[in-house]
């Protein structure tokens, strides 16, 4: 398959340019010049390695580590750094805070629905678009536009065409006798909308892996089902779907990384609300952190997240591996 | 002189650490500096040697201050140079925290909303402005002329950390035309909560006659929002009810607080459709177009509601303004005021602390009135004449305004965990209002989770 032929040589190929059989046949011999050679290139390797590594520590490995430790710590507001240590109080004070578990609970039921809605309209337009017809090009460069509106706007945007008494959405509804509709004021509504409006935003993304997925499919194989007698959806769900599997994944755990830390939506449409509707837990670590500062125990919510976020990506990529081997 | 450069220096810094925190936590988190107790003057300036000063204020009207304002205090003290930044509402509180434990603050002027004080006080970051300033204060800068409640807003554990410089009520605001419509008579300061529950059905009018409400009774805050517990607090004061009690336990979780939050509840059935979302913007736009007969709502925004043509579609003979409905107590009104506070690290103590004394001086605060229609803290501003007329009937509100709060407590609590209460009355307001709990269910989870926020600070 595609995806391991390509895959198969960078294995070999990331431990050195010259391969192992070249490596082999350089293995140093004792206080040799093998051995400077195997110095200098270690050497150059680190050389090389250097900046992106001081990089990746100052803005991924110190603050990770800062947030830890501040979830140990009580911070004191005076001087903004951690003023001793709490032990797990933290983490006790987050477990027991039923307004943080409604949050997980709430960030559950919105991952739920967005992503499967947004792999199934993604795959199902990338199919639609790599069928030829007129005006395919300029309907695919418009899909990108929601891509690049501002979160926070896309949230406000949609504030106001949701609107009951003067939004755009149930002024149309409003012509076929249906509404108002309080879309962002009703519990419910509201996270159907939140989950609307995130995957007006997203699905092109999708769209786009999904349709570089399907333009990567071998055409001797759909073309020996053809000859075979294989109808459309013998094709799709015995060759298309198994060969894309590993796509589908793959923009599944991208999507997920993306929704898991949603809230810039959350916080310019409904804030939370109504009530603790929409109340996802990066919106709830934020209001914690920035609102009530309580940065200690918004700390601790946060290492749990980061927590529970690497096991299921794990578990996701994992999944992946499984089903590249599989087929 | 503070060069640019320098106090870039320290905002960057700070951003990157925020930035790479906010990865993770969403939060930002501010290098530690050392502490420096002792105010530095720095002068007023010369011809020469001009000083400049920083101010931190909302972007609502850190614009209007820096374009008229700067100007005005500049023909008095050509040589202070008065930079303005505006930041959002909601940044802003995180931002002063930021910028008070920042070793090398970059403002030397602190803008904060009325229950931030004590939060930014408790940082250390504050100057005491009669205490490390007072050598600084102006022979004829009137401390007694102030009303208490605005003043009270800038003081914390016996100590002045800011001055009023835009207060702030939320008052009841009524279009005339639709109160004729309706056949109703035009409210007065002595309108009872009742007597207002009473006519609010009648407010709600077909007023083009099509079959369908096209104009209804109220508009004010009903979305989760910090903001939107003030319309039951104040309801829930003018009836002598008060969030805290003396030793800082919850005291809302009461009859009349399940009355007051009941009653919020309530003005949704008279609102305009999708009202429950309601935050600042809705309900101003709705009043605006003239599409609710009532507005609980800021004061500041009367000039832009009733009187600039570019923002209303109202005139000023068609707007009424006074305090919000009566209860067993007194009427209602809650306290709003922006204050603003020196950094206690600022080089340039003394210009800075000399803008600040004229702006809520007498001379200061009576052109800030008349020129900018911003509400007045000083007794001696509210008994003067205007200059425009338009501020008569509203110099009244607010003073009636001022007697109410005082008569009532009508402010939030007034602790370092102030916006922390404020988000969970927030929270279990929204509850209520949605109708995913009733107003006792709300009342008892927000004073449950109050106590235990209060009890983890030692309170």
């Amino acid at each position: 398959m595609t995806t391991n032929t390509q895959t198969a040589p960078a294995r070999g190929g990331t431990s050195s340019p010259a391969g192992p059989g070249d490596r082999r046949s350089r293995r140093p011999r004792a206080g040799g010049p093998g051995l400077r050679h195997r110095w200098r290139d270690l050497a150059s390797r680190w050389v090389f390695l250097a900046p992106a590594l001081v990089i990746l520590a100052a803005v991924l490995a110190y603050p990770l580590f800062y947030t830890v430790w501040i979830s140990f710590s009580e911070l004191d507001l005076a001087t903004f750094t951690p003023a001793r240590s709490v032990g797990w109080m933290n983490y006790r004070t987050v477990l027991e805070d039923p307004g943080f578990l409604n949050s997980l609970k709430v960030t559950g039921v919105y991952l739920a629905l967005a992503l499967p809605l947004q792999m199934l309209l993604g795959f199902g337009i990338a199919f639609l678009l790599n069928v030829e017809w007129r005006g395919r090009g300029v309907l695919r460069a418009l899909f990108l536009i929601p891509m690049v509106v501002v979160p926070v706007v896309a949230g406000g945007v949609w504030k106001m065409l949701l609107d009951p008494l003067w939004g755009f959405v149930n002024y149309v509804l409003g012509l076929v006798g249906i509404g108002p509709v309080n879309w962002l004021s009703d519990p419910t509504l509201a996270m159907v909308s939140l989950v609307l409006i995130d995957t007006w935003r997203w699905t092109p993304f999708v769209v786009l892996i999904a349709s570089a997925g399907i333009m990567s499919l071998p055409g001797d194989v759909l073309e020996a089902a053809r000859v075979d007698g294989a109808g459309w959806w013998a094709t799709l769900r015995k060759i298309v779907l198994p060969l894309l599997a590993p796509v589908i994944l793959a923009a599944f755990i991208v999507r997920w990384l993306g929704a898991v830390k949603m809230f810039d939506i959350a916080l310019a449409a409904t804030k939370g609300g109504p009530g603790q509707a929409t109340d996802v837990v990066n919106l709830y670590i934020y209001e914690k952190a920035f609102r009530s500062l309580e940065f200690g125990t918004a700390s601790s919510m946060a290492t749990m997240v980061l927590a529970i976020t690497m096991v299921l990506t794990f578990l996701f990529l994992r999944l992946n591996r499984y089903l590249e081997k599989r087929w | 002189m503070r060069s640019f450069p320098r106090a870039m220096r320290g905002t960057t810094r700070r951003a990157v650490l925020a930035g790479g925190l906010a990865a993770v936590l969403t939060a930002s988190l501010a290098a530690c500096g050392s502490s420096d107790d002792e105010v530095t003057g720095g002068g007023v300036g010369t011809a020469e040697k001009p000083v400049s000063i920083r101010m931190i204020a909302n972007d609502a009207f850190a614009r209007q201050w820096q374009d008229q304002m700067v100007p005005e205090f500049n023909k008095l003290y050509p040589n202070i140079k008065v930079t303005i930044d505006g930041v959002p509402y909601g940044d802003l509180l995180a931002k002063e925290m930021l910028e008070l434990t920042a070793p090398d603050p970059t403002y030397d002027l602190i803008v904060a909303d009325d229950p931030w004080i004590p939060q930014l006080a408790k940082t250390g970051g504050l100057a005491d402005l009669k205490g490390d300033l007072g050598k600084f204060t102006k022979a004829d800068y009137d401390w007694d002329d102030f009303n208490t409640g605005p003043l009270a807003a800038g003081e914390w554990q016996g100590k002045q950390y800011s001055v009023p410089v835009r207060s702030n009520e939320l008052l009841m605001f009524y279009n005339k035309t639709l109160y004729a419509k309706a056949g109703l008579p035009e409210p007065t300061p002595k309108l009872t909560w009742q007597q207002y529950l009473e006519q609010a059905p009648k407010l709600v009018q077909d007023t083009n006659k099509d079959g369908k409400p096209d104009a209804w009774a109220v508009g004010t805050y009903f979305t989760k929002d910090p903001l939107t517990p003030t319309i039951w607090q104040t309801i829930l004061n003018s009836n002598g009810g008060q969030l805290l009690d003396g030793d800082n336990k919850p005291a809302f979780n009461t009859p009349a607080g399940v009355a007051a939050l009941q009653t919020h509840i309530d003005l949704l059935k008279y609102a305009p459709p999708g009202a429950a979302t309601y935050q600042f913007n809705e309900p101003l736009e709705a009043f605006r177009q003239g599409k609710t007969a009532t507005m609980f709502m800021w004061g500041s925004v009367y000039k832009g509601t009733a009187v600039d043509p570019k923002t209303t579609t109202l005139k000023p003979e068609q707007v009424g303004i006074q305090v919000m409905p009566v209860g067993s107590l007194s009427a209602g009104a809650h306290r709003g005021m922006w204050t603003a506070a020196v950094a206690k690290k600022s080089k340039q103590a003394e210009a800075s602390w000399t803008l600040l004394q004229w702006l809520s001086s007498k001379q200061g605060e009576q052109w800030q009135s008349n020129t900018l229609g911003v509400f007045p803290a000083r007794k001696s501003t509210l008994s003067s004449t205007p200059q425009q007329e338009w501020l008569v009937p509203v110099f009244k509100a607010i003073a009636d305004g001022y007697v109410a709060i005082d008569a009532g407590k009508m402010w939030r609590p007034k602790l370092p965990e102030s916006d922390a209460i404020q988000q969970i009355l927030a929270t279990q307001t929204s509850r209520a209002m949605s109708g995913q709990a009733t107003a006792e269910q709300a009342l008892q989870t927000a004073a449950d989770e109050v106590s235990k926020l209060l009890k983890s600070k030692g309170y």
